[in-house]
This record gives C-alpha cells, structure tokens and sequence, in this order.
C-alpha cells in the first residue's frame, strides 16, 4: 500500500507549538462553509504526506473556506488547503496550512487544534448563481475559484473529513486529529473552476490542482471539540496513535 | 446454503511483471479447486483504477478463463458496472451471452454502478445518474436475450431495430443479480425481481433486516425478467483446525482488506450526492465508528475464520436469518499463501459444507 515519505523535520519546521492538548472547544454558529475538491497531479502523493498517512487514489486537494459571522474570539474567516489521506483505516486529510483573516482566532486555532496559520484576506461572494472565494495572503493572490450553478442538495448529501494537523506538542511532533462537528442548516452543490492557486505559500509546491471533482457551499454551525487522539508523524497509526485522555 | 468464492483480485506492491500474473493463476487454481471440492459459484468483480485492491477491469475474460478449467462450478459476474461510459448495454449482453454458451450454461449476472470516485471520475461518469442508469440496464438486459430483434429509445442510450446475438443457453436468461452496498438497494432489487448479491460484509442483525425486507417486498415485484429471489452475502474464510491459527491467518487477510478497502475513494468523499448514501465499504464495520484510528480488529462477527466447529456455527447462523448463499473472498493481496489457502478450502468442503448438504 501506498505510504507518506515526506521529510518530517522540514514540515515540523513550520508546525505550530501546542504547550497543552486539552484545550477547551469551541462553537461557531451560523457559518459558510465551502469545500471545493480537485484531484492532484500523483508524481508527489507520497511525498506530500508524513509516513503515518495513506495517500488517496487519486490524491484530491481539498479547499475548505469557514466564513464565521460570530465565533468566541468575534466575526472570522478561514481558508484551508488540504490533502486527503488516510489515517489507518480512517478518511481524514491533511492540512497544508491555513490562512486566517483574524489574529486571536489564529493564535487560539494554532495553540489548540494545531492549525498552522498566516495572516491574509478572505473573500467569499454569493451571486444568483455561482459562488466566488478569493485567498489573499501578504499582497500575493493564493486561491481564487468561482462555483458555478449551485444545486440544493440535503444534509446528509455532503461529508466532512477530520483534519491531520502537524504541531510540536509537549510529545514531539504529532498529528493533530481534529474533529469538527457539522450542524448544517442547508447545502447546495457546484461545479468549480479554479481560476489560481499559488500552491508555494500555502507551504508545498507541488500541489498541482488537474480536474475539478466538486464544490459544496453550506450554511453551518460547527464547533471544534476537544482532541481526542494525536498520532506519531513517522509511523502507521496502527502503531503511532496516542489517545489523549491518557495523558492526563 | 450455498458457498461461492468472491474475487477481487488484489495484487500487493510493488508490482512486477510477474505479480499481476500470479494473483491471477493462483485465483484460477482456486476456483479449479473450489469446483473439484463442490463449491458452488465463483463471482468475479469489475473494478477499474483501483491500484493494488482490485486489477480485475475485464471480468468476462478472467470467467472465461474459469469457464475452460471447470466443469459445474457457477460463474458470477459479480457484477458489471452499468453505465455507458463503461459498458454499452448492448456488448454486456454479447459478451455475457457467449460466456453463458461458453460455459455451458453456467452464468450468474450481478449488476452494479461502481462506488468509487476513481472509477466514475476516470470514466468522467456524473454520479448523479448511475442509479438511472443501472435501472435501464437492468430492464433492457433481459429483453435484449429474449427477443429476436430489439430496438430502444432511452435515456441512456437508444438504437434502431437489430438482433443482438448470442443469445445465452439459460432459459429465458442468466439469473439477475444486483450487489447491495447502499442501505435501500436491497428494495430496488426485490422491486425488480431480482437476486440480493451482498457485497458488503454485514452484521447478522443488519443482514436479517434486509433479508426480511426483500423478501416481503419481492412477494409484490414489477419483474424486469425471469424472478430471481435468492439472498447472497460476503463473507471471509480461513478454515484451520486450530482457531488460534485461523485467527493469526484469517485476520491478517481481513486487516489487508480492510485497509485496501479503506484506501478507495468513494464517490461520497469527493462528490456530495444523493445518489449515494453510503461509502460503499465492503469490509466490516468497526465496532465503533468514532474508535482511535489505531484499534486493530478481533474477528467480527459472524465472519467465517476459524476451526470449523466455529465456522459451522457462523454458517447456520447465516442459514437461520434466511441467506441462500454466502460468497467468501479466501485473500487479499497474497497475504496468505497459496497452498494455506487451497489447505483452508479442502477443509471447509471437508468438515462444514457437508453439514449443510
């Protein structure tokens, strides 16, 4: 089977620092929530992943964009790039980095959940029929796609995958596994264009976006509870999975 | 009760020139075994893409080869996928027809859409209209190996007036199966009339319901051909005298499975859709869906790895919920030799199938 073989010491370089892993949850009411799904260029499947992850056939990026009117460190938004994976036998994906558009949202993102963040904009626009979302991060353009002809679907219709995030934690490096959990109110379904997408400051090159596979745009409250497990970056989860609990 | 073998054709990396070749002798060595020892079917699946879990893209090819080695085993298309962009309506008729001949008779034709995102986006299929698609198969399918000349004008496809030819042996067709993954699909097939072939290794419980759903609702079905009411479902077998080391084996092709299986990307990861309702998995469930990433699995239940005291009671169990035939896949990606499986075999027809004989 196919396993992660990137350089674990160079992505910990750029991981955020968790003093603690028991950090409280927190709620977000009323939010957008965009996904946009494209499959990736494969040379690099394996080498975009720690060897504690699986990478997918074919190997999808996902942008997952939180527009949060009310949140406890006040109105934010979020962009995230992704790369799903597997976790064991478990659907996860792996976070390339963030862009946050409010610094103590970041600040509490990066020491809780182990989000790796920059600072930027974040635009998302609904039209009659299509949606556009626009990343902007120290003046460069870093994402920018338009959802064409969204189409109500139901709730149960979309899925969210848990992210893997990287952090140096009290333990060494570790994967975060965070679990946000949906309440969503409505959904509808687009096809998506990426118009850019600068892969280079989100933190890996080679992330090549080749064919659109989907866009979902929700309205949502989610909130981000407590980790309950963290996995060892350089081995399978069979073997690398620490429940958190335990440690207290 | 009937046993069949089910084949995904999993080959492990790396692959070589050779080990494509290998998993496929050793699966035709098991099904010449598995027809010497009375097994009664063997079902082959239709995947494409699907690196290492399943290199088994041209099943009529791979039965064909079952055909010329057996001589009264069943032969399963387990199933083709049914939608245009991989399979014209019209070839699926052809091609099963001449196996049916080349058999002798002896053709199952399950029926599917695919699960996965790797196999419809490959083919650039929308997964909104798979199930449309396999609903017009499966109704146009028996009329084109019954009637002399068949014409159409559908959704998916339509053609003027010809005689598709062949026609199958079996008499009016090959018995019609569709794979159940999905919750609800064992209702489309009892609606239709058609056989319950479960691919997804289910709970007893979660087996009996749908069995005693299919059953009341197929009492009352609009049939799109001959009725075909019989409940089939996946199973494992690894058959050792010592249950400790049926476990050791048996759980190590469970686990490889498993994780294959778990690798797929299914179609409702990548595309939200209400076409499908579940992630197709094939493999059990784990006990609890919001376990650690790194729970190791026991053998869940109902599963058939063990001494054959404890298979034999697995079976009956099976038997008294109502299952007709219980289809086992014998290994995943080699993890076990070839000779342990071929031992597993001739045990299980030596000390289990007679019980139900």
């Amino acid at each position: 089977m196919l396993i992660g073989s990137a350089n674990i010491e160079a992505l910990a370089a750029r991981a955020p620092v968790m003093e603690r892993l028991d950090g409280e949850p927190a709620t977000c009411e009323g939010a957008d929530v965009l996904q946009v799904t494209y499959e990736i260029a494969s040379p690099d499947r394996e080498a975009m992943l720690p060897a504690g992850l699986h990478p997918t056939n074919p190997p999808i990026v996902t942008w997952l964009v939180y527009r949060c009117p009310a949140s406890p460190w006040g109105r934010f938004a979020m962009a995230q790039t992704r790369i799903e994976c597997r976790s064991g036998l478990r659907l996860r994906a792996f976070l390339v980095s963030a862009v946050v558009d409010n610094a103590a949202a970041a600040q509490a993102l990066a020491s809780r959940w182990g989000f790796t963040t920059q600072p930027g904009q974040i635009e998302l626009h609904r039209y009659y029929d299509s949606v556009r979302a626009a990343v902007v991060a120290n003046g460069r353009l870093l994402f920018d796609v338009v959802v064409s002809d969204p189409d109500p679907l139901s709730p149960d219709d979309v899925q969210y995958v848990a992210n893997m995030n990287l952090a140096r934690t009290p333990r060494g490096p570790r994967l975060v596994q965070v679990e946000p959990r949906y309440h969503i109110h409505r959904v509808e379904r687009g096809r998506p264009r990426v118009a850019a997408f600068d892969s280079t400051p989100w933190g890996d090159s080679r992330i090549q976006p080749v064919y659109p596979v989907s866009a979902s745009l929700a309205v949502a409250d989610f909130t981000i509870p407590r980790i309950r497990f963290v996995c060892r970056p350089d081995v399978l989860a069979f073997e690398g999975t620490e429940a958190v609990e335990d440690a207290r | 009760m009937q046993f069949g073998l089910f084949f995904e054709l999993s080959v492990p990396r790396p692959f070589t020139g050779d080990s494509e070749r290998r998993v496929f002798e050793n699966a035709l060595e098991q099904a010449r075994v598995a027809d010497e020892l009375g097994f009664d079917a063997v079902w082959v699946v239709e995947h494409h893409f699907l690196e290492e879990y399943s290199h088994c893209s041209a099943p009529e090819l791979f039965l064909t080869a079952c055909a010329m080695r057996t001589r009264r085993i069943r032969l399963g298309h387990g199933a083709v996928v049914c939608v245009p962009q991989m399979n014209h309506p019209v070839r699926v008729a052809e091609r099963a027809a001449t196996l049916d001949i080349l058999s002798g008779g002896r053709l199952e034709f399950g029926t599917a859409r695919s699960s996965t995102w790797t196999e419809l986006g490959g083919f650039q299929v929308n997964p909104d209209d798979t199930k449309k698609t396999w609903d017009e198969y499966v109704r146009v399918l028996p009329k084109m190996w019954t009637q002399e000349r068949f014409a159409y004008d559908g959704v998916s496809f339509s053609m003027p007036e010809r005689a598709i030819l062949p026609k199958p042996i079996q008499q009016p067709h090959p018995p019609l199966w569709v794979t159940v993954t999905s919750p609800g699909t064992e209702l489309d097939a009892a609606d239709r009339g058609i056989g319950c072939l479960g691919v997804a290794a289910a709970s007893y419980a979660e087996q009996e319901r749908r069995t005693k759903e299919y059953r009341r609702r197929i009492q009352q079905c609009d049939p799109v051909g001959a009725v075909n009411e019989r409940v089939a479902t996946l199973n494992f077998l690894f058959c050792h005298e010592n249950p400790r080391d049926a476990a050791t084996m048996g759980l190590l092709m469970l686990g490889m499975f498993s994780l294959l299986n778990a690798h797929l990307l299914s179609t409702r990861e990548a595309y939200p859709t209400r076409a499908y309702h579940s992630l197709g998995n094939l493999a059990p469930r784990p006990a609890h869906d919001d376990a650690s990433p790194g729970d190791r699995r026991a053998v869940p239940e109902g599963i058939a790895i063990g001494s054959p005291e404890q298979i034999v009671a697995a079976v009956k169990r099976w038997e008294s919920i109502g299952v007709d035939s219980i289809n086992f896949i014998v290994n995943a990606a080699e993890v076990i030799p070839q000779e342990q499986v071929l031992q597993s075999l001739r045990l299980f027809a030596r000390e289990v199938m007679p019980v139900f004989r």
